[in-house]
């Protein structure tokens, strides 16, 4: 095809090809659990405004997964019941910050403000892909998740601006969200990463993308006057050697096997058609 | 002090029809309520949504009186 694009991943590399693989699969993984975290917190919220608004979140992310899996079908014969009902914790590859219930709203609020707004600028980053059947895709993702984004910026105001407690919970919550995403990201220079970014997969570096997320927040924050106690990540204190691409996490851990068995339906294997 | 305030949504299905109020959101800021309006009213394809904070509205007739050119 011209101009380096291709539609047919087996003109591809295997390296490039794995790599495009492990991406696709990552993000998935992640949308399927912030769909799941959205869900949960449809009942909760300090409003009900918020709770349509998480449940609306939910049935976004949950349709994002199913485009994923649709060309992770098509591309790589990977059958989709099979990657939500058929893998252990281990092999999923979601960003950390979502492998445990989030037990308060601020825990809720940091995984829509960053995670969210991490993978969404990755997917920014996708958008003119050389890889055709994503961008197919992309604008309607991109488009559905500014509303996410302006949810997770909007109570990132409010929680900040409330009261010394609630600024407290969201600080916390927002550095624990940015340290999993700086993991996710993988290590500066990644192999896989180059890669793909060099066959114009991507257009930019993880860790170029990680310093947009970073700036955002900073930015936010200097707008409202706020002074916020949170800090960049720092990569010598990551076991980088035990990182994997396929992964995304240093250490073979993953999510929940209470949030897995939900995610599953295991409950209700008896009622599964066919 | 972060306070709550009332949205008041309009919206309309075609560029031919006019805006017309659809209901009411609760946020503490214009991004939630632009989030919480296109999450709450979504039972159409809407065309254009638009929020506008209640207390924004500048009021033709007095509160619970008809106005003396009538009603």
């Amino acid at each position: 095809m011209n101009n380096g694009s291709f539609d047919n991943v087996a003109e591809l590399e295997p390296a490039c090809k794995e790599a495009l693989y492990h991406l696709l699969i990552a993000c998935a993984d992640t949308k399927l659990l912030l769909g799941y975290h959205y869900g949960e917190w449809t009942f909760g919220p300090p409003e009900i405004e918020a709770a349509v608004a998480c449940c609306s979140l939910c049935q976004a992310e949950l349709g994002h997964v199913r485009l994923f899996h649709g060309v992770i079908n098509k591309h790589f014969g990977d059958d989709p019941d099979e990657l939500i009902s058929g893998r252990n914790s281990s092999q999923y590859a979601n960003v950390r910050y979502l492998d445990k219930p989030l037990t308060n709203w601020a825990e809720l609020i940091a995984a829509n403000y960053i995670v969210d707004l991490a993978l969404t600028t990755l997917l920014f980053s996708l958008r003119e892909s050389s890889f055709q059947p994503l961008q197919t895709n992309l604008d309607k993702m991109i488009q559905e998740e500014k509303y996410h984004i302006h949810h997770g910026q909007g109570w990132f105001r409010t929680l900040a601006n409330k009261n010394t407690e609630t600024k407290q919970a969201i600080e916390k919550s927002i550095q624990q969200a940015i340290n999993d995403i700086f993991e996710w990201f993988g290590p500066e220079n990644s192999p896989e990463d180059e890669l793909l970014v060099s066959r114009g997969i991507k257009a930019q570096k993880n860790s170029v993308i990680f310093e947009k997320v970073y700036s955002e927040i900073l930015n936010l924050s200097s707008q409202i006057g706020l002074d916020l106690d949170i800090s960049k990540p720092d990569a010598s204190k990551i076991s980088w050697e035990t990182w994997t691409p396929k992964s995304r996490r240093a250490g073979n851990d993953g999510p929940d096997d209470q949030i897995l068995y939900h995610l599953k339906g295991s409950k209700n294997q008896m009622f599964v058609l066919s | 002090m972060i306070k709550e305030q009332i949205y008041e949504v309009f919206a309309r299905k075609s560029h031919e029809d006019s805006l017309m109020h659809v209901g009411s959101v609760n946020a503490s800021d214009e991004d939630l309520a632009k989030v919480y309006a296109w999450t709450m009213y979504d039972e159409e394809n809407w065309v254009e949504m638009c929020v506008v904070a209640r207390e924004a509205i500048i009021r033709v007739t007095h509160d619970c009186q008809i106005p003396v050119w009538g009603n």
